[in-house]
Parts: C-alpha cells; structure tokens; sequence
C-alpha cells in the first residue's frame, strides 16, 4: 500500500520518534510504514489520520481507488 | 489486551526480565551447589531444585507472550513470527537429532538444551524479520 506518511510527517518536522511516540508505536513501525513493508489495522490508520487532521484515503492509496471512482 | 504503548510494554518487559534472571543465575548457580554437598542428593530435593531452575525459563517465556501482546502491531506481527519460527526449527532440529540419534550417530542431547535452541532460533528471526519486514503472508 502507498501512504504519503513521509512526506506529511516532514511537512511537520518530525523525526519518526517524533511520530512514533505520538501514535505510541516504535519507531521501527514507523520506517515498516514508510517503506511499504507494513500496513497498518484499521484503529492504527484511523490514529494516523486524526493525527494528520485527514482522511484515511487522503494517507493511504490501495491503487484500487479508480473502482470506487468508477462505480460512483 | 491491555492498552500500553510501545514504550510502556517494554519498560514492562525490561523492569520483570531483569529480577528473573537474576532468580535463575542464583538458582542455577545456588542449587547445583546445594546438590553438591550430599554424596547422593534425596530424589525429592533434586526434583525441587530442577523445578526451581526451570521456573524462570517459564517465566521468560510468560513475558514474551505477554510484551508481544502488549507492544504495536508491527513489533507482535515480527515477535508471532519468531516465536513461531523458532518454535518450528526447535522442532525440525529436535527431529533430526532424535533421528541421528535413534541410529547412534549423535550421542544423546539434553533435553534441557531444546529451551535456549529455541530462544536462539527465536533471536535469530526476530533479528532477520526486523531487517527484512512481515513476509507476504502479513497484511498483504
């Protein structure tokens, strides 16, 4: 899955313990979320997002968004 | 599952680990001495004095379930993977010994010895999977 955590995390100036301790997590989960090696649960993206002040569709990107598109 | 963050799981982890190494260094260390200053130790203390320097091990084993509860999502997923890596190499290992072992080409292992295979298999993976990040069978 695709996230813009990065990128909304430098936009903060925030290291990833920076972040990681906002959200309680290692920074270890940070870097796995970062990288594209780990997805989160959905209590753990929903915590992102409030945190970011954004939707959880807004961070993450499953590349399946053009069949809700479409269906709509 | 008690709700912990990361941090507070693994000062918890951290803050019971230490007391029950020291209880084993001292059971180890203080029973095999007890044992020693009788010609043939009672069949009951030397069971006793097993059972004491195998608790902790069981406690540690407690712990590690109980941070892997405890700790984020990432670190369990790496931690349930370890856990259950070691778990299957202790057990191919223990095959393969018992094998070679039926047919006297080893000499009998202890079976005390299949508990730190099993933590070094376990720290081995852990160690691997943090570098490497959940295989595809993990929220893929």
């Amino acid at each position: 899955m695709i996230n813009t955590l990065r990128e909304l995390r430098a936009e903060r100036g925030w290291s990833q313990g920076d972040l990681a301790d906002a959200l309680g997590v290692s920074r270890q989960s940070i870097n796995a979320l970062e990288t594209g090696k780990f997805d989160p649960s959905l209590p753990l993206a929903f915590r992102i997002a409030r945190l970011f002040g954004k939707g959880i569709e807004d961070i993450f990107d499953d590349g399946l968004g053009h069949l809700k598109r479409a269906a709509e | 599952m008690a709700e912990v963050t990361f941090r507070e799981a693994n000062k918890r982890y951290r803050r019971a680990f230490v007391p029950v190494m020291v209880f084993y260094t001292v059971a180890v260390f203080g029973g095999s001495y007890l044992l020693k200053q009788f010609e043939t130790p009672p069949m009951w203390l030397s069971a006793i004095v097993a059972l004491i320097m195998a608790a902790p091990v069981g406690g540690v084993l407690w712990l590690m379930w109980r941070l892997a509860r405890e700790t984020d999502e990432f670190t369990r997923q790496q931690q349930m993977a370890a856990m259950a890596g070691g778990g299957l190499l202790t057990a191919f290992f223990s095959v393969v010994w018992g094998f070679l072992e039926l047919y006297n080409v080893l000499p009998p292992l202890w079976t005390f010895l299949v508990g730190p295979i099993f933590f070094l298999s376990y720290g081995a993976i852990y160690c691997f999977g943090m570098k490497r990040g959940p295989g595809p069978g993990f929220d893929k």
